[in-house]
C-alpha cells in the first residue's frame, strides 16, 4: 500500500490542526453536552422507576372502610373490617391473583442492643417480601412460610431500626430484639433502597414479624390491610371489581359503595407516573435534538468556512497537478479525523463524568433530589444515533465544499481571496 | 511544441458575454523563449492559462506535442500540468503553511514519486536556486524574491519541458527580478521552452520572440 499521500495528508493536517481545533472543540463540546443531558435525563427516569418500585411492583392494597350506602335493609355508616381469613377467601375465588398477604400493624416499643425505640411493628406472611420489595442485606433473609406457620419468634427489620438499636455498621442478624416482653431473633435487615411511596413511614423504619407471632403481641382479630399482586398488571381493575363483589357479599355492602372498602391501586399510580417519565424523556429528547441541531449548524458553518478558506489552497494544488480525488480524499480524511477526535474526547469525558458522579453516595435516610441526580446513565444507543446524525451532517458539510472546489476551474480557485 | 489554432474564449455572465480571446493562432517551437505582451484586458493571462491547461478554450484547437488538449478530462489535464508544464505565478501561489522544502516537493507527491527521489530532487532544486539553508522556512518568512525562487523550483520539480511564467517579476524589486530572469534564461539555454507574460519591454527583450495581444487578438 502506498502511504505517501496519507502521510502527506497527515503532515498537512498537523500544520493546520490549530485551525481545526475550533471544529474539534465544537464537536467535543456538542458530544459532551448532549451525552450528559441525555445521561442525566435517563438516570432521573430510571431512579424515578426505582423509587416508585421501592414500595412494591404491580401492587394493590385493600383496606377496610365505612359504608356510605344502605344495603339490604342495613343502614349506611357501618364499619367494614378485614380479617385474616379474607386472604384465602379472595385467593380461592379470584384466579387472577398471583400473590396475596395480610398485614396488621401497631406502634410499639422495640428494645435491643441496650436501647429502646418506638416503631411500627407489622405482622405478615412470606409473600409480602416479593410484593413489597423487601430485599434482605447479605447474610440475612425475610420471613419464610415456616416462620409464619410455626409462629417463630423471628423478625425482619429496616436498616434504620438496625442502626438505631445496634449502631451503624453492626450486623444485626442473630441479635435479639424485645417487643412487649417477647424476644425475637433478627433474621434479616432490609437492604437500603429509595422509596417515594409509603404508609406508616419508610420501610427502613419498620419491624416485620411472622403473622401468627405478631398475633401474640396484638390480639385484635381484624387486620389493617391486604396486599394483592395480580398475575398481570392489566388485570388490576378486574380484580378490584371482583373483590368488591366478593367482600360485599361476605360483609353485606353494596359493591358500588365507594367507601365500604378503600383501595390503593399502585398499578394505576404507576401508569400516571409512567406518563410523567415518558413526558420527561420526550422533553429531554427534544432538548437533545435541538442542541444537536444547533451544534450541527455551528459545525457545518465552521466546516464550510474552512472549506471556503481553503479554496485558494485547492486552486494551487490543482494548478500544480493534483488530481480531483486527491483533493476530495484529503478533505474527507481530515473531516472524519476531526469528527472522530472531537466526538471521541466528548464521549470519553462524558463517560468519566457519568462514572464519577455515580460514585457519589446517595443518602438513603433523607432521600433528597440527589437520589435522582446522582445516578446518570450513559446510553450507547443515544451515542450511536448521535454519531450517525452528526457524522452525516459533518460529512456533508465538509465534503460538498471540497467536491465543489475540486470541480472548480483552478484559475477561479486561485483568484479566490 | 505548442500549437494554438483559432482559440476563442468567451466568458458569460448572465445575459452578458465577454470575448477574451477572438481566434488566436500561435505556434511555439520546442526550446523557444517567447514573451506575450499587451495592455491590461488584452487576453494575455487568459491565453497563458489555456496554454497552461488551467483553463479550456471555448473554441479552437490546442495541440501540445501534437496531442489534442481540448478533449482531455479534468484529471488528464491535471496530469499534463503535473508532468509537462511548470507554472510560475506573479503572486507566487505557495502554500502558506508549508515549508520551502514541502512546497517544492508537492508536484512530485502528486506524481507519486518515491520519497528517495523526492528528497534528492528537492535538494538539487534548493541548491540550484540558492535557498537550501532556507528549506525549513515558510513563505511568510521569505522575501518576495526568495518566494519566487521557491515557486520556480516547484515549477521544475517534475522536470517539465515547458515553463510558463505569468509576470514572474511583477511583484519583485528590480534586483530580485533580474535574478529570476537570469534563472529563466539559464533554463531556456538548457533547452526548456519558456513562455512568459510581461508588461515590461526590458524583460521581454530577454526572450527570442514577442507575441503582442490587443483586444483578444494577436497583432
Amino acid at each position: 500500500m502506498n502511504l505517501t499521500l496519507p502521510r502527506f495528508f497527515w503532515s498537512e493536517y498537523r500544520k493546520r490542526r490549530k485551525k481545526a481545533s475550533l471544529i474539534t472543540f465544537a464537536l467535543f463540546w456538542g458530544t459532551l453536552s448532549i451525552l450528559l443531558l441525555m445521561a442525566f435525563g435517563q438516570g432521573m427516569s430510571t431512579q424515578s422507576h426505582v423509587a416508585f418500585s421501592g414500595l412494591g411492583e404491580t401492587l394493590m392494597m385493600v383496606y377496610g372502610g365505612q359504608t356510605s350506602l344502605a344495603f339490604e335493609g342495613l343502614p349506611k355508616g357501618r364499619p367494614i373490617s378485614l380479617y385474616p381469613e379474607d386472604v384465602d377467601y379472595l385467593k380461592d375465588r379470584i384466579p387472577e391473583i398471583l400473590r396475596i398477604a395480610p398485614e396488621a400493624y401497631t406502634y410499639l416499643q422495640v428494645s435491643g442492643g441496650g436501647k429502646e425505640i418506638n416503631r411500627t411493628v407489622h405482622g405478615t406472611t412470606a409473600e409480602f417480601a416479593l410484593m413489597r420489595t423487601q430485599v434482605p442485606q447479605l447474610g440475612g433473609r425475610f420471613l419464610n412460610a415456616d416462620d409464619v406457620d410455626k409462629g417463630r419468634k423471628v423478625a425482619f427489620i429496616g436498616w434504620k431500626v438496625a442502626s438505631d438499636l445496634f449502631g451503624p455498621g453492626v450486623d444485626a442478624v442473630g441479635k435479639q430484639i424485645v417487643i412487649n416482653r417477647i424476644p425475637f431473633t433478627v433474621v434479616g435487615v432490609l437492604m437500603k433502597k429509595i422509596q417515594d411511596s409509603m404508609y406508616n413511614g419508610p420501610d427502613a423504619d419498620q419491624v416485620y414479624l411472622p403473622f401468627y407471632a405478631y398475633r401474640q403481641i396484638d390480639n385484635r382479630r381484624r387486620i389493617n390491610q391486604i396486599h394483592i399482586q395480580p398475575r398481570d398488571a392489566s388485570q388490576s381493575k378486574l380484580i378490584e371489581s371482583r373483590l368488591r363483589i366478593l367482600l360485599g357479599r361476605k360483609y353485606r355492602f353494596d359493591p358500588e359503595d365507594p367507601y365500604a372498602l378503600s383501595l390503593w391501586n399502585t398499578i394505576e399510580d404507576y401508569k400516571q407516573g409512567e406518563a410523567i417519565f415518558k413526558g420527561i424523556e420526550m422533553f429531554l429528547g427534544i432538548i437533545g435534538a435541538l442542541t444537536l441541531l444547533i451544534g450541527a449548524v455551528g459545525v457545518t458553518n465552521l466546516m464550510y468556512a474552512v472549506a471556503k478558506e481553503r479554496t485558494r489552497e485547492i486552486g494551487i494544488k490543482l494548478a500544480i497537478g493534483a488530481r480531483r480525488r486527491v483533493i476530495v480524499q484529503q478533505f474527507f480524511l481530515e473531516t472524519m479525523f476531526v469528527f472522530a477526535k472531537g466526538t471521541f474526547w466528548g464521549f470519553l469525558t462524558a463517560f468519566n463524568i457519568v462514572n464519577l458522579v455515580r460514585l457519589a453516595p446517595i443518602n438513603y435516610d433523607s432521600f433528597g433530589i440527589e437520589a435522582y441526580l446522582l445516578r446518570p446513565e450513559l446510553s450507547l444507543q443515544i451515542f450511536v444515533v448521535y454519531m450517525i446524525i452528526l457524522g452525516v451532517l459533518v460529512f456533508l458539510s465538509g465534503i460538498f465544499p471540497a467536491l465543489r472546489a475540486s470541480r472548480s476551474n483552478p484559475i477561479e480557485s486561485l483568484r479566490y481571496e | 511544441m505548442i500549437e494554438l489554432k483559432g482559440i476563442k474564449k468567451v466568458y458569460r455572465m448572465g445575459s452578458q458575454s465577454l470575448e477574451a480571446l477572438r481566434g488566436i493562432d500561435v505556434t511555439i517551437a520546442k526550446g523557444e523563449f517567447v514573451s506575450i505582451m499587451g495592455p491590461s484586458g488584452s487576453g494575455k493571462s487568459t491565453l497563458m492559462n489555456i496554454i497552461g491547461c488551467l483553463d479550456t478554450p471555448t473554441d479552437g484547437r490546442y495541440l501540445l506535442d501534437n496531442d489534442e488538449v481540448a478533449g482531455l478530462s479534468f484529471d488528464q489535464l491535471a496530469a499534463v500540468r503535473n508532468r509537462k508544464l511548470g507554472f510560475v505565478f506573479q503572486n507566487f501561489n505557495l502554500l502558506p503553511y508549508a515549508t520551502a522544502w514541502e512546497n517544492i516537493e508537492l508536484p512530485m507527491l502528486f506524481d507519486g514519486k518515491s520519497g528517495r527521489k523526492r528528497k534528492q530532487r528537492v535538494k538539487e532544486l534548493l541548491d540550484a536556486v540558492g535557498l537550501y539553508d532556507w528549506r525549513d522556512h515558510r513563505p511568510a518568512e521569505l522575501s518576495g524574491g526568495q518566494q519566487q525562487r521557491i515557486a520556480l523550483a516547484r515549477a521544475l520539480a517534475n522536470d517539465p519541458p515547458i515553463l510558463l511564467a505569468d509576470e514572474p517579476t511583477g511583484n519583485l524589486d528590480s534586483k530580485s527580478g533580474e535574478e529570476i530572469m537570469a534563472i529563466l534564461t539559464d533554463l531556456w539555454k538548457e533547452g526548456r521552452t519558456i513562455v512568459m507574460v510581461t508588461h515590461n519591454d526590458h524583460i521581454a527583450a530577454v526572450s527570442q520572440r514577442v507575441i503582442r495581444l490587443f483586444d483578444g487578438q494577436v497583432v
